[in-house]
């Protein structure tokens, strides 16, 4: 076995496993004060990227307030789709209110072809370019520093919801939309603030993703592979999402590296069903006793 | 004396008029006679749009222009399509639809998917002759296929002039080693066991294979692993883009030498356009001269001024619509070679037709005569990037494989 080879692959896992960590923040801030599975979230990844490229790239600002504007811009655009398309839904059925994100999903979609075209695309170079040596380990830049970017809003996030009104006002929602409403909170400024912070962490892992895999309109599939890491770590559960997102990344980068690139999902979908056979609420997600 | 050169002066002018009269007349002629139609499922969204618009501006500009050349043989040319999205349900649907309507001669596919599933019919039904924008191995299966062609190399025959370019540039015995990257897809998997086995023919080793997802993807796992086997050439099948530019930056980061190549669909200026310097040294295989190439022929120079023509301000034309363009021109051929035998056109004729197409001068599109071989186009040279004049350049001369 050689184990700097290992050490390599397991390095460049955990750190894209860090982005997809990200992904799933986002989709999971969305469940969790709203219950709504946003099928959007890849879509709105793919907005901010192609707004990093339009800032960074068309209009040639520079990409360190490109990213910012791109970043708010994502998070601008959920905060909208939830106060115009998702709070009229609020009463309906759980399905129905899926639907809508995936018409959403398509909207976007149809939306950047029309403004960005369907072409490939590179986002501009912004992350440095000197490899990155742990050790002797060797990690791709883009990955190192994305994974950095990543980690850091990841804490301001967590130190947010622990500390802040905001952040307290979110998770009791959470808990108990009933009692959080007799308690004085704004129920529905937390369900747009939940959409809000949900996108922004989406479009930040989107354009780092971006920057390291090109951009298309086809770029919202990744949300697909977020839903495998939402579901296994527990569509509720921010530590889930966390734990699992990392896990995942590691496992299908090993998974590609040792048994070859046509086993990353297969590995990762067979982690899903037996997660889902052994802890159908995933592995940190609340196990929900209903009594009929 | 004068009244007889006024005399003669009036009977030359009454012929000019005559002559000037049959010549406005010729292609007033030609619009009396059936027209001949080229039916297509064009992906015009969706997927594959980025070269379905620019497939569609080829085939196009080209019914424009051969009909500006007085038609096939007097028969004007009508070019029928719909947008498909690069859907397969959806291309059928407009085969469907278009074949009802307008009994198209030739028709374009746009996916080897939609070529596979609408064979049966095609078939049976007998009476058109199909090609489009799949180079698919398993299309130029005779048997299977009878009325559909590849216009050009197909994938297999794209990595044969590859490994015949790699195994030319072994020095003193030393042969260089390759390892091939492409997508998990049928399109990426396409040519691999017969690259393969060509390899092995050649004495070429495969140190390492990668397969990647498409999309968006990391690859830098996959970039370790060719960093232990440092492959002299690395040869990609199945993108467009990404992450061609990922393995060419982390490989040359890392400080290997390797030279990178891949096949048509992923050979087109896109990749300067946005790897910029990173391209540089980028090879592809082509069958066909690149729009700003210095090559030149009646033909090339001929979509030069119609593409000009029909989009002063559009500038270089990608490799699409080369292709577009080019399926065009062999329909005609094909359709002049079988009116020319005073046959019907029905699928048998013009597959006859196309086998019979030896040594046939593209006026430039090509470089060199080409000679169909098991309905494909076997023929190719290889590009290389120069990022600083933003295009590519010849590096080999013109492969016509056997």
């Amino acid at each position: 076995m050689d184990w700097l080879f290992f050490g390599e692959i397991s390095l460049a896992g955990l750190a894209m496993g860090g982005l997809y960590a990200l992904i799933a923040l986002g989709f999971v801030i969305i469940y969790k004060a709203t219950r709504v599975i946003n099928f959007a979230i890849g879509e709105i990844m793919m907005f901010a990227a192609y707004l990093f490229l339009a800032f960074a790239g068309g209009m040639e600002m520079s990409p360190w307030i490109a990213l910012p504007l791109a970043v708010i811009g994502g998070s601008i655009l959920g905060g909208v789709i939830e106060k115009t398309m998702i709070r009229p839904m609020l009463g309906e059925s759980p399905i129905s209110v899926v639907m809508v994100t995936i018409g959403i999903a398509s909207i976007l979609v149809g939306l950047v072809e029309f403004i960005w075209t369907a072409d490939p695309q590179l986002l501009p170079n912004f992350l440095p370019r000197e490899p990155v040596f742990i050790g002797e380990l060797y990690l791709a830049p883009k990955i190192a520093y994305g994974f950095l970017i990543g980690s850091a809003l990841l804490i301001i996030y967590l130190l947010y919801f622990r500390f802040s009104r905001g952040g307290v006002a979110l998770r009791a929602t959470a808990s108990d939309q009933a009692a959080a409403y007799s308690m004085g909170i704004n129920v529905r400024r937390v369900f747009n603030m939940a959409w809000v912070f949900g996108s922004l962490a989406a479009s930040l892992a989107g354009v780092l993703v971006a920057a390291t895999g090109g951009l298309s309109p086809q770029f919202g599939i990744i949300g697909l592979s977020v839903l495998v890491v939402v579901i296994v770590g527990g569509l509720d559960s921010i530590l889930g999402a966390l734990v699992a997102g990392v896990f995942i990344g590691w496992l299908e980068t090993v998974a590609g590296a040792y048994l070859g690139g046509e086993y990353r999902m297969p590995a990762t979908f067979l982690v899903l069903a037996v997660i889902l056979v052994i802890r159908p609420y995933g592995l940190f997600g609340t196990h929900e006793i209903e009594r009929v | 004396m004068f009244r007889n050169i006024l005399e003669k002066g009036r009977r030359l002018a009454g012929l000019g008029s005559l002559v000037a009269a049959l010549t406005v007349a010729a292609p007033a002629m030609a619009q009396d006679k059936e027209p001949i139609v080229f039916g297509g499922s064009i992906p015009l969204s969706g997927v594959f749009a980025f070269a379905g618009i620019h497939i569609h501006a080829g085939l196009t500009d080209y019914t424009n222009w051969i009909n500006s050349q007085g038609g096939i043989n007097g028969h004007p040319v009508k070019y029928v399509m719909e947008d498909t999205a690069y859907e397969v349900d959806r291309s059928v649907a407009a085969f469907k639809k278009i074949s009802g309507s307008s009994s198209p001669a030739t028709y374009y596919g746009d996916s080897t998917g939609f070529m596979k599933a609408i064979a049966s019919e095609l078939n049976s039904q007998g009476n058109t002759l199909m090609s489009g924008a799949s180079f698919a191995t398993v299309l130029t299966d005779n048997e299977t296929y009878p009325y559909q062609f590849i216009p050009g190399p197909n994938y297999s025959q794209m990595f044969g002039i590859i490994l015949e370019y790699i195994a030319s540039q072994g020095e003193g015995g030393d042969m260089p080693n390759v390892a091939f990257v492409y997508s998990d897809t049928e399109f990426g998997k396409d040519p691999i066991e017969n690259g393969k086995a060509r390899a092995a023919e050649l004495g070429i080793e495969v140190v390492e294979e990668i397969v990647t997802k498409p999309g968006s993807v990391d690859v830098s796992a996959e970039v370790l692993k060719l960093r232990r086997v440092r492959p002299d050439y690395v040869v990609f099948h199945g993108y467009v883009l990404s992450p061609i530019n990922e393995f060419m930056v982390q490989m040359r980061q890392m400080g290997l030498d390797t030279q990178f190549m891949g096949t048509f669909w992923s050979s087109d200026k896109l990749i300067i356009d946005k790897m910029g310097a990173d391209a540089d040294g980028y090879m592809g295989v082509m069958p066909y001269n690149y729009y700003d190439s210095e090559e030149s022929g009646p033909m090339l120079d001929a979509l030069r001024a119609q593409a000009e023509k029909s989009d002063p301000e559009a500038g270089y034309r990608p490799t699409g619509y080369m292709q577009g363009w080019f399926n065009a021109m062999v329909w005609t051929e094909v359709v002049k070679r079988t009116l020319d035998a005073g046959k019907e056109l029905t699928g048998d004729n013009m597959a006859e037709a196309l086998a019979s197409i030896e040594d046939w001068d593209t006026g430039g599109i090509i470089g060199i005569p080409v000679t169909v071989r098991d309905m494909s186009f076997p023929v190719g040279r290889i590009w290389r990037v120069n990022a600083d004049e933003g295009r590519y350049e010849p590096v080999s001369d013109w492969i016509h494989l056997d």
